[in-house]
């Protein structure tokens, strides 16, 4: 009787009067067949029951939170409109395979002539799911498994926990995920791991063990994290060959930091974006909750992108970045700023840029202070090929970047320090094609042409190969 | 170090003088110190002296982990570094500098057998005392070995390396001896020393070589640091002659730089 069939719901327009359409098409060949039929298009409705079908582990009372909406629709269209964002949460939980919705009218004894029944029928996630993946790459090959598990206590609380074995380096992590029931976006999670990571530029490898606990949550249209950290750092000479200046970084150290961080991102895509910005700051203070590392951190990232002709899209960014030592002792290697490279200043080899042991073949070891700016036109393949298809995911660019990185002496005061980051300004452009994987990362074949070489840069002439996250 | 990389070494330093800026490296002198990295380091310095080659001595904190082979002391020399008696000793005459140049071979491979001695006995006795002994752990080598660290790390260090200890002692047949029974093996070493030195000054006569250093070292660590018993510097005082040369060397390459 009346059924909507709202299966399927991702085509489905989010606009009242083109849904209206859509239901009159349903039911026109219906009323022919029964003349009892109504068209509930604009009439009024109440929903007086929901029911979620197909619940194993998962607690109705962090649910109700996510469907209460439903029940205040006043039309078919409403009711629509309202299902199909409760599905969406519901899917976002990320604890359901799958989430269909039925909407249908109301039976039983205490039913209203114009009372529906929604009815979602959910298939939960297994309780357990694993991953294996093999990994080659920076002269290593490893072995990653990972163990993920959905909705361990029932209300979306979610437990992962990786580790890859290496042939010459073996790191874990796991984490608890936990999200505050109807607000997903206030969440905490606990995070506990070991890592391990080699440095070529810098002759250093860090072994880092560690416990993390954070908190997110939006405040007006930021979202915002505050994050306790503890690790113990373990330094060391990748090779005999290391500098001393490396040699004398080596060794355990403990940090213990707290650190808030705040982005807003109106982006229509993080790889790629077409229109929007992106503004995140980021601060850690390290040495107040114990720990060896005492140490103020700032640093920050801005980028706009605009639309022009033709779908070229021009992007704009700025980082910057500042670290000032609390007490005598000086900062070490570890929480220093790196810059260079093909996700940064395109030309130069990856963070080979900035102060640098002494000797022939020179460690780079960070700065305390660092700017890059990129100024890029992204434009489709030229002629485009593919289009609307595979051709969809590149894009030719051309660039400019810009930045600096070095040492401030902070007891010169800010005068001295923009003077010196002004000063010897290390720059490039060039052209090249991007390529988007999936919505996470993209690669980048440029041919770069870098300017302001200062001595002790290591710079990459012609062709470069970029893979990445994050791109200035 | 590979053979191939000592052979390299070697070669690359044999052209270059020795620097008045070389410089030796070891733990924090008050706080941190142990006597077995004390006696090592001693050792070299001994050494360095006898071969009338200057090095300045640092205190870092994080020495143990700046060393190429995670081992107390190590010099710093122009670029290289160098780490221990035996490669020190090997460096060095790279450079046109020894000690055992003017010894034949049966008494070359004498000085080694008594080095390995040392090391195998003295060494390896004071590591045990330091790390197995409980009290002597707890009491002195636990709190000076992390002192430089906060909490918790300093407890995860100090018992890594005690537990690393103590699984090496077990490796060598050593986890399973008494207090009493190391006590011993310190007192056979003795006797072994003091009948090769006899009335000699030092062990191949007239001249000091490596061996000397060695043995001054650990002698001249044990005697001068107090632990939670004094058995150790006893078993050494009951031997008279030992006591003359520790004293001997003290006074010829230690006292007169300072007055």
């Amino acid at each position: 009787m009346g059924t909507v069939h709202a299966r399927s719901l991702d085509p489905l327009p989010m606009h009242g009067p083109e849904l209206g359409v859509h239901a009159d098409d349903i039911e026109a060949p219906e009323i022919e067949l029964e003349p009892k039929q109504e068209v509930l298009e604009n009439k009024d409705v109440v929903v007086q029951r929901v029911h979620i079908d197909g619940l194993g582990r998962t607690k109705e009372d962090l649910l109700t939170y996510e469907i209460s909406g439903v029940f205040r629709a006043k039309n078919l269209i409403d009711v629509m409109r309202r299902s199909h964002e409760a599905r969406q949460k519901l899917l976002r939980l990320g604890i359901f395979r799958r989430v269909e919705v039925v909407i249908d009218t109301s039976r039983g004894e205490d039913a209203l002539p114009n009372g529906l029944d929604v009815t979602f029928e959910v298939t939960e996630l297994r309780r357990m799911t694993g991953s294996y993946n093999t990994m080659v790459g920076n002269n290593e090959g490893s072995m990653v498994l990972g163990l993920k598990l959905p909705n361990v206590l029932g209300r979306a609380e979610k437990m992962t926990f990786q580790f890859s074995y290496g042939t010459k380096e073996t790191s874990y992590g796991l984490s608890f995920f936990k999200p505050q029931p109807g607000h997903f976006e206030r969440n905490i999670s606990l995070n506990m791991y070991k890592v391990t990571g080699q440095f070529p530029w810098s002759s250093l490898r860090e072994t880092d063990r560690g416990v993390s606990a954070e908190m997110s949550f939006p405040v007006w249209k930021t979202s915002q994290t505050l994050k306790w950290e503890g690790v113990w750092r373990e330094l060391g000479c990748l090779a005999r060959t290391a500098s001393f200046a490396v040699r004398e970084e080596s060794g355990h150290s403990l940090k213990s930091s707290l650190s808030h961080s705040m982005v807003i991102d109106t982006r229509n895509s993080s790889i790629l974006p077409k229109k929007g910005g992106l503004l995140k700051i980021h601060q850690e203070l390290a040495g107040y909750t114990g720990g060896d590392a005492s140490f103020l951190k700032e640093d920050f990232e801005i980028q706009l992108n605009k639309t022009l002709f033709w779908d070229s899209v021009l992007s704009a960014s700025l980082w910057g970045g500042l670290l000032l030592p609390i007490g005598d002792k000086p900062t070490s290697i570890a929480d220093r700023f790196y810059l260079g490279g093909p996700t940064s200043i395109r030309g130069f080899s990856m963070y080979s840029m900035g102060p640098q042991s002494e000797g022939m073949a020179g460690d780079y070891l960070g700065g305390e202070g660092y700017w890059a700016g990129g100024l890029h036109l992204y434009t489709p393949l030229p002629f485009r090929p593919g289009r609307g298809g595979f051709g969809d995911l590149f894009r030719t660019h051309f660039f400019l970047n810009a930045g600096n990185l070095c040492n401030l002496n902070y007891g010169q005061g800010p005068q001295a320090h923009l003077k010196k980051l002004a000063e010897c300004i290390r720059w490039s452009y060039g052209l090249g094609i991007v390529l988007r994987l999936g919505n996470i990362a993209r690669l980048e074949l440029n041919y770069c042409i870098p300017m302001g070489v200062q001595s002790g840069d290591r710079i990459c002439d012609g062709v470069q190969f970029g893979a990445g996250i994050r791109f200035l | 170090m590979s053979l191939a990389a000592e052979a390299f070494v070697s070669q690359l330093s044999a052209a270059e003088p020795w620097p008045e800026t070389a410089t030796l490296y070891q733990p924090l002198k008050e706080d941190q110190i142990l006597l077995s990295d004390c006696a090592s380091s001693l050792a070299v310095q001994a050494y360095l002296r006898m071969c009338n080659l200057p090095v300045r001595v640092a205190c870092r904190a994080n020495a143990e982990y700046m060393s190429p082979s995670g081992k107390i002391p190590f010099i710093q020399v122009g670029n290289q570094v160098v780490s221990e008696l035996g490669p020190i000793v090997q460096f060095t005459k790279a450079k046109g500098h020894s000690l055992s140049d003017g010894l034949d071979d049966v008494q070359r491979a004498e000085m080694k057998a008594y080095m390995e001695l040392v090391n195998n006995m003295l060494l390896t006795a004071e590591l045990y005392i330091q790390w197995c002994d409980d009290a002597t752990a707890a009491e002195i080598s636990r709190p000076r070995y992390s002192s430089p660290y906060s909490w918790p790390l300093s407890n995860i260090l100090a018992y890594q390396k005690q537990y690393e200890v103590r699984r090496k002692m077990n490796a060598i047949g050593w986890g399973g001896k008494t207090l009493e029974q190391v006590y011993e093996d310190v007192s056979q070493c003795c006797q072994a020393l003091s009948q090769r030195l006899g009335t000699q000054p030092f062990f191949f006569n007239k001249q000091p070589t490596e061996l000397d250093a060695l043995v001054f070292g650990h002698l001249f660590t044990i005697l001068t640091t107090r632990l939670t018993s004094t058995e150790l510097a006893e078993r050494i005082k009951s031997y008279s002659n030992l006591l003359s040369f520790c004293r001997r060397i003290e006074q010829a390459y230690f006292e007169d730089k300072s007055s």
